[in-house]
C-alpha cells in the first residue's frame, strides 16, 4: 500500500515534470530569439590611423564616479594618459538618461501602461545600453579600453553592470569635509546641494557617497574597486598599480605624468567648461589635500556624526581636523613643490573660451 | 536503503520540476507575435504577399520609417491601425518613451549654455544623434513584430518632426489634423488626461491644441511634400479609399485592400494589435465610420463659441470655418456610411450606451 503511493506521487511528478519541460520546449520554439538573443548592439569607428575599433555592450568598459569634488577628474585623467584607456570628459547626457530610464521602472501604474504598449523593461535596457554604448564610444578618440566618467553614474552600479556584463566601476571616495568645502569655495553647482549650507551638503554628502556604495558593494569587489582619493594623491604609484590591476590592464609609467599628455592624441582631452580642469592640468599634488581645515562652522564641526555618518563609517576620524591621511611619495612632494611654484600654466588652447566661440554656439541652429 | 534512494529521488524530481515550472514561467512571457531583430529568411510571413520579400533588413539611420502623430483624439490611432492592417507595414501601439526622449532631447538644445558644455564634452550633435537614432531603432524595431515597413505612432513624437526628419532623413511623417472642436470635445468628454491640458476648460484645451498643432503644422509644412503629409480625420473617415490611396502613393507602398478593414485584422498576426489601456481602442475595434465627427456641436460653451476665431486661428488655416457649427465636412463615401449605419443599429440594440 505505501509503496504505491510513494511510487504514485514520484509518477506524478514526473508527469508534471515533463508537462512543464514540454511547455518550455514549446515556448521556446515559438518563440524565436526568446532565449538566445541576438543583440545587435555594435559601434564600429575608425581612428586617425584607420584602425577598426568595434564595440558592442561586451566590450569592457569602465565607469569613474564618486561624490563630485572627490578626485574623480584626476583619476579619470590619469587613466587617460594611458596609451590603451580613454575616459574623455564628462557626458552630463548619461546621468540624465539614466535618471529617464529609472522612472520609467517605477511600480504601479507608469510602469503598468510601457508593458502594456509592448515596450518590455527588456527593450527599454536594450535601447538605453545603445544609447550609452554610442556616447560613450564616439564622445572621444577610440581605445581599447573605453571609459566613461560622470560622477553620479556610480549610483545605478547595478543598473549598468546588467547592461554592460563586462563593465568595471570605480569608486572616488574622499573626506567628506574635503568635498563639501571644495564644492562651496569653488561655487561648483550640484543639483540638491545647498551651497551656502556645510551642514546640507555634508548630509548630502552623506547620503549619496552611501547610495553608492551601497551599489559598489552589491555589484562585488570583482567589478568595483573604491579608490581613497587622499591615497591617490599621496601615493600615486601603489594606488594606481592596483587600478590598473584591478582594470586587467599592463602598467604604464605614463599614468603617473598625465600632465604631459593634455591635449596629445591618444592622451588627456579636457573640457574648457569642467571646474576641475585648471586643477587637472597639474601633476598629482597634494594642494588640495587639507584645505577644508578651519572652514567647517563649529556647530556643523561639533555635530559631524550625526550630520555625515559616512565619515567615520569610511574610517575619516570626524574629531580630527584634519585626520593623518599618510604620507606623501617623494613624487608628489616634489610635484607639490613646482605647484607651488607656479610652474603649471593652462596651455593655449585651454584658455577660457572667447565671446567669439560663445556666439557661434549660441547662433547655431538644429 | 530502498526507502532513502527513494525520498532522495523524490526530492530531485520535486526540485528539478520545480526550476523547470519556474523557467517556463518566465519564458511564457514571450507570446508569438513578439520577436525582434533582424528580419531572416527563417521568419514566417503570416499573411501572403504578391511580391517577394527582402531576405534581410537592417535597420538603421536609412530606414524608410514612417511617423504618424499629430495631437492626441485627432484620429492616430485610426490612421495606424489602418496602416497596420497594411501586410508590409506594422505601426503597433504608442511606445510612450519615445516622446519623452525627444522632449529631453529638446530641451538641452534649447539651451546654448548646455550646447556648448556638451561640445566642449565631445557630446557633438553628430554624437547625441546616433545615441538617440540607436535608442529610437531599438524601441521601434523591438516592440512589435518586424515589417518591411516600419512605423511608430506616438501623437506628440511630431512635435519634433524637423529633429526626426534629420535623424532619418528616408522616413515619412504622417500629420493627423482635425477640428479643434471635436479633439477637445472628445479629451474633454473621454477624460482622456494629456500634460499641460486642463481638461476643465474647453478655452484652455482648444488653445493648447492650437498651440501644439501649430508646432507640428509648421514643421510638416517646412520639409519636403515628399516628406510629410497632413492628413484631415474627416476626410479620413468620410472618404477613407480616396485618402488611403493617396496615403499609400505617399508613402510608396502598393495597394492593399486591407487597409479599408482593419477591423477584420484586429489581433491577428501580421495584422492590428492594440492596446488594453491606450484610449482609443474602443473606438478602432470598429470600421471605419463617420460616428464622432460631430459630437462636439452644442457641447461647447457658448462664451468660447463666440471667441473661436481668436482663440483658435490655426481652425482657420486648417480650413475649418471657426463660426460654423458645425463646418460641412462633407458627405460620407457608401462604405463608411454603411459602417456608420451598421454601428448605430448596434447601439441601439445594445442596453448600455456607450458615450463618443
Amino acid at each position: 500500500m505505501r509503496l504505491s503511493v510513494r511510487r504514485g506521487t514520484v509518477l506524478l511528478f514526473c508527469v508534471f515534470g515533463f508537462y512543464t519541460a514540454a511547455r518550455v520546449l514549446y515556448h521556446m520554439l515559438a518563440c524565436p530569439g526568446g532565449l538566445t538573443r541576438a543583440r545587435r548592439l555594435s559601434v564600429r569607428i575608425r581612428d586617425g590611423n584607420r584602425t577598426q575599433y568595434h564595440y558592442s555592450q561586451y566590450s569592457p568598459v569602465v565607469f569613474v564616479g564618486g561624490v563630485p569634488r572627490s578626485g574623480t577628474t584626476l583619476m579619470r585623467v590619469m587613466l587617460d594618459a594611458h596609451p590603451l584607456i580613454r575616459c574623455g570628459e564628462e557626458t552630463r547626457v548619461i546621468p540624465r538618461l539614466l535618471a529617464q530610464r529609472h522612472s520609467w521602472r517605477r511600480p504601479g501604474e507608469e510602469r503598468q501602461g510601457l508593458e502594456d504598449e509592448g515596450v518590455t523593461q527588456e527593450m527599454l535596457d536594450a535601447a538605453t545600453a545603445a544609447y550609452l554604448l554610442q556616447i560613450i564610444a564616439r564622445h572621444g578618440e577610440p581605445a581599447q579600453v573605453l571609459c566613461n566618467k560622470d560622477p553620479f553614474t556610480l549610483k545605478s552600479a547595478t543598473y549598468l553592470s546588467h547592461l554592460f556584463p563586462s563593465a568595471k566601476f570605480i569608486l572616488m571616495l574622499r573626506d567628506g569635509r574635503a568635498s563639501v568645502h571644495s564644492m562651496i569655495s569653488r561655487r561648483v553647482t550640484i543639483a540638491g546641494f545647498d551651497l551656502s549650507s556645510y551642514r546640507d551638503c555634508l548630509s548630502k554628502w552623506s547620503s549619496a557617497i552611501e547610495s553608492m556604495l551601497f551599489q559598489c558593494t552589491m555589484v562585488g569587489s570583482g567589478r568595483c574597486l573604491t579608490v581613497r582619493y587622499e591615497n591617490l594623491v599621496l601615493q600615486p604609484r601603489s594606488t594606481m598599480q592596483q587600478v590598473l590591476r584591478f582594470l586587467d590592464v599592463p602598467w604604464h609609467e605614463g599614468v603617473l605624468h598625465h600632465e604631459l599628455a593634455i591635449g596629445k592624441p591618444g592622451g588627456v582631452s579636457l573640457s574648457r567648461t569642467e571646474r576641475s580642469t585648471d586643477q587637472v592640468i597639474k601633476p598629482v599634488n597634494l594642494e588640495a589635500l587639507t584645505r577644508w581645515v578651519g572652514h567647517i562652522p563649529l556647530d556643523v564641526l561639533e555635530d559631524l556624526e550625526n550630520i555625515a555618518p559616512m565619515l567615520s563609517r569610511l574610517g575619516y576620524d570626524p574629531s580630527a581636523n584634519p585626520p593623518d591621511y599618510g604620507q606623501p611619495d617623494p613624487e608628489v612632494v616634489n610635484n607639490t613643490q613646482r605647484v607651488l611654484k607656479g610652474d603649471f600654466k593652462p596651455p593655449a588652447h585651454l584658455k577660457k573660451i572667447s565671446e567669439d566661440e560663445k556666439s557661434k554656439v549660441l547662433k547655431r541652429k538644429d | 536503503m530502498r526507502k532513502q534512494t527513494h525520498s532522495v529521488l523524490l526530492a530531485c524530481v520535486v526540485i528539478s520540476s520545480i526550476t523547470i515550472f519556474y523557467l517556463s514561467l518566465s519564458a511564457m512571457e514571450c507570446p508569438n507575435s513578439r520577436s525582434r531583430g533582424v528580419w531572416g529568411p527563417n521568419q514566417h510571413l503570416s499573411r501572403n504577399l504578391s511580391y517577394p520579400m527582402p531576405v534581410s533588413v537592417e535597420y538603421n539611420e536609412d530606414s524608410p520609417l514612417i511617423f504618424v502623430g499629430g495631437v492626441p483624439r485627432s484620429g492616430t490611432t485610426l490612421m495606424r491601425a489602418m496602416l497596420d492592417a497594411h501586410p508590409e507595414v506594422r505601426c503597433g501601439e504608442e511606445t510612450r518613451v519615445i516622446p519623452r526622449l525627444l522632449a529631453m532631447q529638446a530641451t538641452w538644445s534649447r539651451s546654448a549654455r548646455e550646447r556648448l558644455r556638451l561640445d566642449e564634452a565631445g557630446v557633438t550633435d553628430e554624437v547625441l544623434d546616433s545615441a538617440i537614432r540607436a535608442f529610437l531603432l531599438e524601441i521601434i524595431v523591438g516592440h512589435g513584430e518586424p515589417a518591411p515597413r516600419l512605423c511608430n505612432k506616438d501623437p506628440f513624437a511630431l512635435k519634433s518632426l524637423t529633429y526626426l526628419s534629420k535623424l532619418f532623413p528616408r522616413a515619412k511623417f504622417v500629420l493627423m489634423l482635425r477640428d479643434g472642436r471635436a479633439t477637445v470635445h472628445s479629451m474633454i468628454s473621454r477624460k482622456v488626461t494629456i500634460t499641460g491640458f486642463d481638461l476643465t476648460s474647453y478655452r484652455d484645451c482648444l488653445v493648447k491644441w492650437n498651440r501644439a498643432v501649430e508646432v507640428m503644422y509648421d514643421q510638416c509644412m517646412a520639409v519636403s511634400e515628399r516628406t510629410c503629409l497632413p492628413v484631415l480625420y474627416e476626410e479620413l473617415v468620410l472618404h477613407p479609399e480616396q485618402v488611403m490611396q493617396k496615403l499609400l502613393q505617399f508613402l510608396e507602398i502598393p495597394w492593399d485592400l486591407s487597409v479599408l478593414h482593419h477591423e477584420q485584422l484586429i489581433g491577428k498576426v501580421g495584422g492590428v494589435s492594440l492596446s488594453k489601456v491606450e484610449r482609443s481602442t474602443d473606438q478602432v475595434v470598429n470600421p471605419v465610420n463617420t460616428e464622432a465627427l460631430s459630437k462636439w456641436v452644442g457641447k461647447i460653451p457658448d462664451d468660447v463659441v463666440k471667441d473661436m476665431a481668436d482663440i483658435a486661428p490655426m481652425l482657420k488655416r486648417l480650413g475649418y470655418d471657426p463660426l460654423a457649427n458645425p463646418p460641412d465636412y462633407g458627405k460620407p463615401d457608401s462604405l463608411p456610411l454603411n459602417n456608420t449605419k451598421l454601428l448605430q443599429g448596434a447601439k441601439t440594440n445594445t442596453d448600455v450606451f456607450h458615450p463618443s
